[in-house]
């Protein structure tokens, strides 16, 4: 093997074996490709980057034989590039499908929550139909599934999830590299590696690599150069590591180090909290001490980050009002205000379109015609459906009835 | 209190229905000749944690199970418990006596 080669390539998993960790969504991968009649045409697997999803793949398709035929985020996969590309390899099969040695083709999409802009226009839809069509099997990659354009993409996609690869098993590739590339290092240097790379086994080949090619030698010293990496902590992590915490040290440094929407966050802590105290005193106190963390946040804004130190403080309190009594529980999350946004929306577009009208007739701004129109017309229609006045504002039968049945507005 | 479990299987009480329709979307399987429920799909695994704990009403633990000597043992025995985002949660993993002893890793990678 040449020497200059990177380690992340020389020591890329060749074997589904060689890949350390998510040996429950290898397992159901491997069940997946290796299944006859698959229920689902295609897979869709996820999970933060540097965790073997990739390598997965390679290692999967060369073990039974499947040729790749890969489009990643540096090709274009707009709906034309996709069907001239994807729709010829995965219509056909191929002739040498039938030999012993290979068992025809496997179109694998990297990296799909990329597919965005006005390059890729169209290629979701795309990929779906060819989905529909396809007579070979679909692999497909992603970081992050829940953006919306996935959406419609999940639902013909078996989707198996993979985790960040815990420290350990770092730790023990770290060994493993070392054994081979003659690199004699320290316990305490690969475990401050592991712990840098949270998760990503990459990153942490990558590190030990630039840390001790040169002399062969690794000691904790010389990994104290390494900068920490601050990956995403999820909204539902952030919200069971806080709720719990057993000290307001532990609360507020898990918050510190999470990247949520502090004020989606906020919601769901107030969400929460009927859950967690069941005592109506502590109930309050940690009520208390969230509205001061609100406080705060409404001072922050943008521009004051100085009073951050603050927020975090009194919302780390209210998680540690009683940590003794801390029992798990199920998480209301996202936030109910949201939720409720979410479901009401067909109702706010109606009742816009509502007030459109009536703004437009009565030469009145959409405020005024919700609060002070809105009430009477709603009236005046209850008592009489067929009302001209409907006709006037050139409002629509579903919009009459919306009027007639709405409780508040 | 802390309910310890494998993944492999595990009883839980009786529950209602609604509640068993949840346990089984969320990812268990329920084996009905022995009547023992066990973990099919890992998508939701936090999920499904949390609505166990909810069922036994306790903090709820899985098992890990060592990649390199094959043994169970819990995450409180780690070191790395505290950075962990999955913690107590049913992965393989290695324990900690393997990870310090170079002995078993050698015969570890003899395999390779």
């Amino acid at each position: 093997m040449p020497n200059d080669l990177l380690w992340v390539e020389k020591y890329r998993p060749k074997k589904i074996e060689d890949i350390i960790g998510n040996e429950e969504a290898k397992a159901t991968f491997i069940e997946w490709l290796k299944s006859k009649r698959r229920s689902k045409k295609a897979v869709l697997l996820y999970g933060p980057p540097g965790v073997g999803k990739t390598a997965l793949v390679n290692a999967a398709a060369k073990e039974f034989g499947f040729i790749i035929i890969e489009m990643n985020a540096s090709d274009a996969r707009s709906e034309k590039a996709i069907n001239e590309i994807a729709k010829p390899a995965t219509s056909y099969v191929a002739l040498d499908s039938f030999s012993a040695v290979t068992k025809g083709n496997l179109l694998f999409l990297d990296e799909v929550d990329g597919i965005a802009g006005n390059e890729d226009r169209g290629g979701v839809g795309a990929i779906i139909k060819i989905i529909e069509e396809s007579r070979v099997p679909i692999i497909m990659a992603a970081n992050d599934p829940d953006i919306d354009k996935l959406r419609p993409l999940k639902k013909v996609c078996l989707l198996i999830r993979f985790q960040q690869i815990r420290i350990p098993l770092i730790i023990a590739l770290l060994q493993k590299i070392c054994l081979l590339e003659n690199v004699k290092a320290d316990f305490e240097a690969l475990e401050h590696i592991a712990q840098n790379s949270r998760g990503d086994a990459r990153s942490a080949i990558n590190d030990l690599q630039s840390l001790s090619e040169e002399n062969h030698v690794l000691t904790l010293q010389d990994t104290m150069t390494l900068s920490f990496r601050n990956k995403d902590i999820s909204l539902d992590e952030t919200l069971r590591g806080f709720f719990s915490a057993k000290s307001v040290g532990e609360a507020s440094s898990l918050l510190s180090r999470s990247n949520v929407d502090y004020d989606e966050f906020i919601m769901s802590v107030s969400d929460n909290l009927p859950k967690r105290y069941s005592d109506p005193n502590e109930l309050a106190a940690a009520y208390d001490l969230v509205s001061q963390a609100d406080v705060f946040r409404r001072r922050i804004g943008t521009e004051h980050w100085f009073l951050l130190k603050y927020f975090f403080n009194a919302l780390s309190k209210a998680a540690a009002v009683a940590p003794e009594s801390y029992k798990p529980f199920e998480f209301i999350s996202p936030p109910i205000r949201i939720i409720t946004l979410f479901w009401t929306k067909g109702k706010r577009t109606m009742l816009n379109g509502i007030c459109g009208k009536i703004g437009a007739q009565c030469h009145v701004s959409h405020e005024t015609a919700k609060h002070d129109f809105v009430p009477f017309i709603k009236n005046i229609l209850q008592n009489q459906k067929s009302s001209p006045l409907a006709s006037w504002l050139k409002l629509t039968p579903e919009e009459v009835d919306f009027l007639i049945k709405m409780n508040k507005y | 209190m802390v309910a310890v479990l494998s993944k492999k299987a595990f009883k839980l009480p009786r529950v209602e229905k609604e509640k068993f329709i949840l346990l089984i979307r969320l990812g268990l399987e329920y084996n009905r000749e022995q009547g023992v429920y066990s973990i099919k799909s890992y998508n939701n695994i936090e999920k499904l944690t949390d609505t166990i704990a909810s069922i036994l009403n306790s903090e709820v633990v899985f098992l890990q199970s060592c990649t390199r000597c094959g043994k169970d043992f819990g995450c409180s025995d780690c070191k790395y418990n505290e950075l962990c985002t999955t913690k107590d949660l049913p992965f393989s993993c290695v324990c900690p006596q393997c990870l310090r002893d170079r002995k078993h890793f050698e015969e570890y990678l003899e395999k390779f």
